[in-house]
């Protein structure tokens, strides 16, 4: 602060330096809002963060916490952020807020689990008008887990469709609140906002933490700048960090970081001297990528270590998997290189180098779920200006050998077969399912259509109910979230969570081209479901695969064993009768405008296949 | 120069078919447009570029160059023959004409083997009235034999014949029928083209609606190698993918394009190409008359070949004929490709060569496209 001899500074400087001061414990407070996707937690942050006139009204964009395009466009929180707020309550005393968004999708089940162990207290809302969700309940039961103190909000009263005596009554029997608990208000029109703000100065906890022990801070979100390496956000619980002290982080303590700077965030970077037990904020530290401040984990000081980690970090785990392939084998190159910096602000994503026969070379990859592979397979086709193939997803097999070795199998081309296999385990997940009663029938067909185990059902309230299913992960990351909202007409939601591996009946189903198994169309399916399957696939590379000079034979096949056959007919005429008045050109022309379009194709053998089809195995199932 | 190329855009009427750059008039202005051809002519013949070999082939296509008045003709022909005899004349030059058969006259046919035309090439596309007409063919079915008798007459030495097939299906067409037909008139050459559906011609449009059916490709196939056991038989040689030759009568013009000889074309849309260089003149009769107005050079584009191109061209022109491509034209060979496509009878190699069948020639651009991939290793 050595600027503070400039005169006509000196005022103001003080006076905003007076009003970041360390706040003693009691007078903060960590929150956050947990809510369904769509219930009007953005707009609720947007008002708290206007109500405490936290930023100017110029400042505003709507939703400002969702800070990434993709986020933006499709209206979710991928991405965990915090904003601080100056708050005076009714009292008098002025109070420090920090709000700690979490992310909003059951892909990011972790993230927002550590996001909530930043806080003391969390803002449950509901949708007046909808009522309690599958992603209400995860929340919430998250947000116990943590400890947290939870402030039910019945958001959107404004609504005509709107029925908040019901959903008290919802919200009373779920976590058992008085009705004098639960607040009511409009996020939209802005009433009710300062009855909640008091409630979360009154209700919510103030940290607990040991302001003179040696540094221990929770790693909740961490991005990757460009200028300044990966960026955690943090939430102190023990000591201080500050400018200028090395630190180093609980899950790889042998390298250290000097600290650049430190500051909290409001909507921008606002660097200060130090962030203290209780406090939120951000880290600059010349940290090279994401990977090394991974979320979870515990911001330690290098010289005088704490005894003991925060608990809960946990080494991520990919869910997922799939094969990102370029469209044009010459952007393998920028492929890689998007990868790399895209990993540099996602530790989720996993990727390794592979090649396919058919594909040629491109990355096997592993996400949290599909949601994330959506995210990611979009950020590169938008921010690298990528063509992507993107392979059948898949989860990740055990198959346990006759030997008793178990083989990880991550793509089901490389799936062993035979006399050697003893058995293959597959992961299952728990679901949570919500819906009106009047689609019980349809919920409980389309559960036993992908396998699922019917655990239980209870009702939420006369029309309402959820229902708890086992499910093979392999049957619902492909498009069991659109099959639910479809036969429940939208009104269906689902959560869920990884809860192990199983036996299952599995097999290699292998398409065929002129007799040579094509690698990216293998999958593992049930035995059961293989038939069907293998047969549909069948057809519909029947209608992609256009008819070419040669006969196509499609084949569906379980080891040696063809299930299902098509034939797409050779070509008998493509020829260009004439060259006009020697015009050599539009002809050679045509032939080079063909040839661009072969390029878009994938030759195996003498076959050549359109980049459709291998999107088409997404597809199989829809018609 | 050895080969020029003259493009008459003029016609009388559109046939349902043609997508192509032609000027539909009553009367042709036949004064002005010799004019302005011949100034063409003197601007780009007076550049240094030129080539002075003698003439070997001139070639008046279209469009309809049979509706030029017989006297215009004669004084294009005369005027470029003598220009480009140079100092050893060709002796054998074809001099090639195309004709709608109504314009066969005494007088004209005289008039052109007066100014040296030996070669006339007849639209007759078909001798059934109902085809003709659904074409939008001006002449009818019994004019082709009455102009075939003509040029005889007139001393032409070389008649070829253009048919058409795979034509709709409402048409019950008899490809057959039209060949026997062709064969008896004894032609010298026939073309026999297989109708395309090019878009933004009426054709396209009728197809578009579901009045018109084109044929599916058996049928093309079936048609296609009719015309060729047909033609075989009766001593054609089926030397390109759509012409047959009695020995002798191959089209010497055309054939200077598949084996990508220098030539020049002038007239609206006309195509020339020489130095590894290709380009044409503008396509509408009126812009090229004024650009020719105005500083001789008509040039509407030109593109200089890469050498894919190159190679490009090379291959779907060579193997569109009967003289295919030399086997070291492709780095490895036989390829598995190659090889299928042997297997399959659609190819052959002899003498060091590379030359596709009938078979082979329908498939001609796939053959062509699964060859240069190869070739390029991709």
């Amino acid at each position: 602060m050595a600027r503070r001899d400039r005169g006509g500074e000196d005022t103001r400087e003080a006076g905003i330096r007076r009003y970041i001061l360390p706040m003693r414990l009691d007078h903060i407070r960590n929150f956050c809002i947990v809510a369904h996707i769509d219930h009007g937690k953005s707009t609720l942050a947007d008002r708290l963060i206007e109500a405490t006139g936290s930023l100017e009204k110029r400042q505003m964009r709507d939703q400002v916490l969702d800070t990434m395009d993709i986020e933006r466009e499709r209206g979710i929180t991928i991405k965990l952020n915090a904003v601080r707020m100056q708050y005076t309550a009714t009292n008098g005393y002025a109070y420090e807020l920090n709000l700690i968004d979490t992310p909003g999708h059951v892909d990011f089940t972790y993230e927002v689990s550590r996001s909530l162990n930043a806080c003391e207290g969390a803002v449950l809302v509901v949708d007046a008008s909808q009522g309690i969700q599958a992603q209400t309940v995860s929340n919430l039961l998250l947000a116990l887990d943590a400890n947290l103190e939870i402030i039910p909000v019945l958001n959107k009263i404004d609504l005509p469709a709107a029925e908040p005596a019901r959903r008290v009554g919802e919200l009373r029997e779920l976590i058992g609140a008085a009705e004098s608990d639960i607040l009511q208000l409009s996020a939209k029109e802005g009433t009710g906002i300062q009855d909640l703000l008091e409630a979360i100065v009154h209700r919510v906890p103030p940290p607990s933490g040991d302001p003179q022990a040696p540094l221990r801070a929770l790693i909740f979100d961490s991005y990757y700048d460009r200028y300044r390496g990966a960026i955690p956000s943090i939430r102190v619980v023990d000591g201080r960090i500050v400018k200028g002290m090395e630190i180093a982080f609980g899950s790889h303590p042998q390298h250290r970081y000097e600290v650049a700077e430190v500051g909290y965030l409001q909507l921008a970077q606002r660097p200060i001297e130090s962030l203290d037990a209780g406090e939120v904020g951000y880290v600059v530290a010349n940290i090279r990528g994401v990977k090394e401040t991974r979320v979870g984990d515990t911001v330690l000081d290098a010289n005088q270590r704490a005894a003991s980690m925060l608990p809960g970090y946990r080494d991520i785990h990919s869910m997922v998997f799939a094969g990102l392939y370029p469209t044009d084998a010459n952007q393998y190159e920028v492929l890689r290189d998007a990868l790399e910096k895209l990993q540099l602000n996602d530790a989720s994503l996993q990727y390794e180098p592979e090649s396919s026969v058919a594909l040629g070379f491109g990355f096997r990859c592993g996400f949290l779920g599909l949601l994330h592979m959506d995210i990611v397979r979009e950020r590169l086709e938008r921010e690298w200006d990528l063509d992507l193939i993107t392979t059948v997803p898949n989860v990740e097999y055990h198959v346990h050998r006759t030997d008793g070795t178990v083989v990880v199998v991550e793509n089901p081309s490389t799936m062993p077969t035979g006399a050697a296999v003893d058995r293959v385990e597959e992961p299952y997940i728990k679901a949570r399912i919500t819906a009106p009663a009047d689609y019980i029938g349809a919920i409980m067909q389309l559960g036993q259509e992908r396998r699922g185990e019917y655990l239980d059902m209870q009702y939420l309230d006369p029309s309402r109910v959820e229902f708890e299913w086992q499910f093979p992960l392999a049957e619902i990351i492909l498009d069991f979230y659109d099959r639910l909202k479809t036969v429940t007409r939208g009104y269906g939601s689902m959560d869920y969570e990884f809860s192990g591996y199983r036996r299952g009946e599995l097999v290699r189903l292998d398409m065929l081209i002129n007799g040579d198994p094509v690698d990216a169309f293998s999958m593992v399916i049930h035995r059961d479901r293989a038939h069907e399957w293998g047969r549909k696939m069948a057809d519909r590379l029947k209608e992609l695969i256009p008819r070419q000079l040669f006969e196509v034979v499609i084949q569906a096949a379980i080891g040696s064993r063809v299930i299902a056959r098509q034939t797409v007919r050779q070509l008998r005429k493509n020829v260009t009768a004439k060259c006009y008045g020697g015009d050599v050109t539009r002809k050679r022309k045509l032939l080079e405008k063909q040839r661009a379009g072969k390029k878009r194709m994938k030759q195996v053998g003498t076959v050549e296949i359109p980049q459709e089809a291998f999107l088409a195995v997404l597809q199989v199932d829809k018609q | 120069m050895r080969h020029l190329y003259i493009h008459v855009p003029f016609c009388a009427r559109r046939c349902v078919y043609c997508d192509f750059a032609i000027a539909v008039r009553k009367r042709i202005p036949a004064h002005r447009y010799v004019r302005a051809v011949l100034r063409e002519y003197e601007c780009r013949s007076s550049r240094e570029s030129w080539d002075d070999k003698p003439l070997e082939t001139l070639y008046l296509g279209g469009g309809t160059p049979s509706l030029l008045p017989p006297n215009h003709v004669a004084e294009l022909v005369c005027f470029l023959r003598d220009s480009e005899q140079g100092s050893t004349p060709v002796t054998d030059h074809e001099i090639t004409l195309e004709a709608n058969p109504n314009d066969v006259t005494p007088v004209a046919a005289a008039a052109w083997a007066r100014a040296g035309v030996n070669r006339v090439s007849l639209g007759v596309q078909s001798f059934h009235a109902a085809v003709l007409k659904w074409m939008h063919r001006t002449h009818e079915a019994d004019a082709s034999g009455r102009a075939v008798r003509l040029l005889r007459d007139a001393g032409i030495r070389s008649v070829s014949l253009d048919l058409i097939f795979a034509l709709p299906e409402e048409l019950h067409h008899s490809v057959r029928n039209d060949l026997l037909r062709a064969l008896e008139l004894e032609p010298d050459h026939l073309s026999v083209y297989g109708l395309t559906v090019e878009p933004r011609t009426p054709l396209a449009r009728w197809v578009s609606r579901g009045a018109s059916c084109p044929p599916g490709d058996a049928r093309f196939e079936d048609e296609f190698l009719l015309a060729d056991e047909v033609l075989t038989t009766a001593g054609f040689e089926h030397y390109e993918v759509s012409n047959y030759a009695r020995p002798n009568h191959h089209s010497k013009h055309n054939t200077a394009y598949w084996r990508r000889r220098p030539y020049v074309g002038l007239g609206p849309s006309a195509h020339s190409f020489g130095n590894g260089e290709r380009s044409w003149n503008l396509d509408q009769w009126v812009a090229y008359q004024q650009a020719v107005a105005v500083n001789g050079d008509p040039t509407a584009a030109r593109e200089r070949l890469a050498m894919v191109q190159r190679r490009l061209e090379e291959l779907y022109l060579g193997l569109r004929t009967t003289e295919g491509v030399p086997v070291n034209r492709f780095a490895t060979w036989p390829t598995p490709l190659g090889q299928a496509a042997a297997q399959r009878g659609w190819l052959r190699v002899s003498d060091q060569r590379v030359r596709l069948t009938p078979l082979g020639w329908l498939r001609l651009d796939s053959i062509v496209q699964f060859l240069t991939t190869c070739d390029e290793g991709g």
